[in-house]
């Protein structure tokens, strides 16, 4: 009797055991980890892939990407179509309209997608997403959130980024100032600029110290830097103390240069890179995105010193400056399937391979955006490069300004107003209550 | 003094059976004309009239061109006509330019066409470069002119020379509309060589029973030339005119798309064109609704109806000035 009750518990034990075992296999190859998509060679196809990146370092960043999932996918032929930026959404919108000529990928406005989720542009990609287990919890919170409509995601988020300030150490250093401790806080970014600032006889500029209408950066960024919260409860707040008191710092950078025309034909004297004005030595310091690290990196910059000498430009990276906290924010791409599309079997397992960990790496390797996937974020071989490090603590200052259904657009509205503000034309509380008025307006409008 | 013949043409009288026989052949000659005409008539009912005709339903609708329209009724043309400031900021950069733009181009084709009709040697190099920018890329062209626009471009140095500050041209709004005037006058080829050829066609007679009479230079031109060249000046102006209020391309390139930083329409909104201002509602760049396909068709249809308004004045503005020979007046 005994011995008949040893051996039924040892077996039980030993099925149990085997049971445990069997289900963690399952777990380790059913779901994802932190940052690997599974991929299913099997599925063929051909897949047509929109993108707008024609930059000689982004075209190439692209491709690499691309072979990379052609050799995980070897079923499936993916062709790579460049459309330029002002192009690429209005005839995917065309296609998908016209039911024939989408492409099977497209690179979509994270910021849009529920917009454009809601207008029929993209499909769900909800089944998919489910089926293949995909884990919310492997991208940034707010770039997975931002490609939910209705609760199913209509993209997996690719790129993101983050806006940082650029300086330049070289003119910083000849200039008295600490090339490793650049100016943090609007104060001392005015104080900065008395430096930096090179006047020419006839009172025009021959270099200006920052312009916070220069750069990948607009008023938004100001303002929550002034620690103003932008959308509160679904409905946007412009007219607010923290606004004005926002537009009245930038106004006075305006009228520091020379009034808005003049400012303007200063800016006007440069073009795209590497004639930009950071680059060609107008302007010190610049907010943009980190991916323009990439840029200096390719273009390798020179620094015009006062006694004629041109060394190679070293180039710093902080934080923008702030009033009441840092802040900075962050747009994106993701990667969608137009409604409609010819192969989208191939077309998910193809955004699969792109917005895994392997596929993410390189591409952020060559272009210094940052990947939404948050371990390949944290990738080794990015973090080898110290100013890395930085963007992604950067990312934790991230603001996100939630999407706000019954106007998307909303913030066109202030933007159109502030060129009255910056030539006085209007005051700028004529300005913030006037944009939010048509803001609550158009919003009641759309209920 | 032409004199008229006013005796009525002779009646051909035939008895009835005669008469159907006729009637038949012209039918059938009507039916030969028609069939040949038959692939063209099928084209544009197809690929202009419906699609005008289904724009004109979607502007009575809220379309987003992917999904149905919904009946909206006047809605649009209500929102478009009373609660849109962009329209009438449109609606005034576009008149503007109609209006400061087509005198000008007139002016200078014409001028360049008398130059050019003189026979002074050289006339045939000159007229191939004055039409030269008509075959170039016109996006091309466009970054080209933006450089050379620039605050201190090449335009800009040239009036230096002469002692004049050059503007900020497309950075100030004042001087963003004046520089595409500028631009535009750089594609006039193709009215410098209508105007040539109807200058050649100026019968010479009249130049020499003018100058038997006495006739001055100025007198010659005034007299004979300009209103011989009052039908090509009438289709010139119509054509610009309407070619002007359809103005997108220039806009696209230098003021570019709405987009999360940039205001639309360039500086101080100067730049806000109505088919562009369209382009911007039909793609959701512009507004709360996304894709504004219905919103657009409104906009296109009042612009149609603008643009015939203006035609129509044209047409009965031009028995007072437009001179035919064949009216016998």
């Amino acid at each position: 009797m005994i011995g008949t009750v040893r051996k039924l518990t040892w077996r039980r034990s030993l099925m149990a055991l085997a049971a445990g075992l069997l289900a963690l296999s399952t777990l380790s190859v059913g779901s994802a980890q932190q940052g690997e998509i599974p991929l299913n060679p099997e599925v063929s196809g051909d897949v047509e892939f929109w993108h707008f990146w024609g930059s000689p370092v982004r075209r190439n960043a692209i491709r690499r990407v691309v072979a990379q999932c052609q050799a995980e996918l070897p079923n499936i032929t993916v062709t790579e179509t460049f459309k330029p930026w002002g192009d690429i959404w209005t005839a995917n919108i065309a296609a998908v309209a016209a039911r024939s000529g989408m492409p099977d990928v497209i690179v979509a406005d994270r910021l849009q997608l529920p917009r454009d989720a809601a207008d029929g542009i993209y499909q769900s990609l909800g089944d998919m997403v489910e089926a293949d287990n995909i884990q919310s919890s492997a991208f940034w919170d707010f770039t997975w959130q931002q490609t939910l409509y209705e609760g199913e995601s209509y993209g997996l988020p690719f790129e993101t980024d983050v806006r940082v300030l650029f300086y330049n150490k070289n003119v910083l250093e000849e200039a008295g100032l600490d090339p490793e401790n650049p100016p943090a806080t609007w104060e001392e970014l005015w104080a900065a600029a008395d430096a930096l600032d090179v006047k020419n006889e006839d009172g025009t500029f021959e270099r200006i110290a920052f312009f916070p209408l220069y750069g990948n950066v607009g008023v938004d960024l100001w303002a929550m830097a002034n620690g103003h919260e932008f959308v509160v409860d679904g409905q946007p707040v412009v007219d607010d103390p923290a606004v004005a008191e926002t537009l009245e710092w930038m106004k006075r950078w305006i009228d520091r240069y020379g009034g808005w025309s003049e400012v303007q034909r200063f800016l006007a004297q440069y073009g795209a890179a590497p004639n930009d004005a950071f680059m060609a030595g107008g302007v010190v310091m610049k907010v943009d995105t980190a991916g323009y690290n990439s840029i200096l990196n390719f273009y390798r910059p020179k620094a015009n010193l006062a006694d004629g000498s041109t060394p190679n430009m070293d180039w710093g990276v902080s934080l923008p400056p702030y009033e009441v906290e840092p802040a900075t924010w962050s747009g994106g791409f993701t990667l969608s399937i137009p409604s409609g599309a010819e192969n989208p079997e191939a077309a998910w397992e193809f955004i699969k391979c792109a917005a895994s960990r392997p596929g993410q790496v390189s591409w952020a390797r060559d272009t210094y955006s940052i990947p939404s996937d948050i371990a390949a974020a944290r990738d080794p071989v990015l973090m080898a490069d110290p100013a890395w490090g930085f963007f992604i603590d950067a990312m934790e200052v991230g603001k996100l300004v939630p999407f706000v259904p019954a106007y998307s657009n909303w913030i066109e509205q202030l933007n159109s107003r502030l060129e009255s503000v910056w030539t006085d034309a209007t005051t700028i509380e004529e300005a913030l209550s006037e944009a939010q008025q048509e803001i609550d307006r158009t919003i009641e409008q759309n209920r | 003094m032409a004199t008229r013949v006013t005796e009525s043409q002779p009646v051909l009288t035939v008895a009835p059976k005669a008469r159907r026989k006729f009637s038949r052949r012209r039918f059938n000659q009507g039916l030969t004309g028609y069939l040949f005409a038959l692939p063209w008539l099928i084209g544009f009912a197809v690929f202009t009239l419906w699609p005008m005709l289904y724009s004109l339903y979607t502007s009575f609708t809220r379309y987003n061109i992917i999904g149905e329209p919904r009946w909206l009724g006047l809605r649009n043309y209500e929102n478009i006509i009373f609660n849109d400031s962009m329209f009438l900021k449109a609606l005034e950069n576009t008149f503007w330019m109609v209006i400061v733009k087509t005198p000008i181009v007139i002016v200078a084709a014409l001028t360049i066409a008398i130059l050019l009709n003189l026979n002074l040697p050289g006339e045939r190099g000159f007229r191939t470069i004055v039409y030269l920018p008509n075959v170039l890329s016109g996006v091309a062209a466009i970054f080209l002119w933006q450089w050379i626009l620039a605050p201190n471009g090449l335009f800009n140095a040239g009036l230096e020379l002469i002692g004049v500050r050059g503007p900020a041209w497309f950075t100030d709004p004042a001087w963003t509309k004046p520089g595409l005037v500028v631009m535009s006058s750089w594609w006039i080829g193709a009215q410098v060589l209508i105007y040539l050829a109807s200058l050649k066609g100026i019968p010479k007679s009249l130049y020499e029973a003018a100058e038997i009479d006495g006739a001055t230079g100025w007198a010659k031109t005034r007299y004979i030339t300009l209103p011989m060249l009052s039908p090509t000046t009438f289709f010139l102006v119509v054509t610009s005119i309407i070619g002007t209020f359809q103005i997108f391309e220039t806009a696209f390139i230098i003021a570019g798309a709405a987009g999360r930083d940039i205001a639309l329409g360039g500086p101080g909104q100067s730049l806000l064109f109505y088919v562009f201002y369209l382009y911007n509602r039909a793609f959701g760049k512009v507004g709360a609704g996304g894709l504004q396909m219905g919103y657009a068709s409104a906009l296109a249809w009042i612009l149609f109806l603008i643009i015939m308004a203006v035609t129509l004045v044209q047409l009965l503005l031009a028995k007072r000035w437009v001179y035919y020979e064949t009216d016998g007046r």
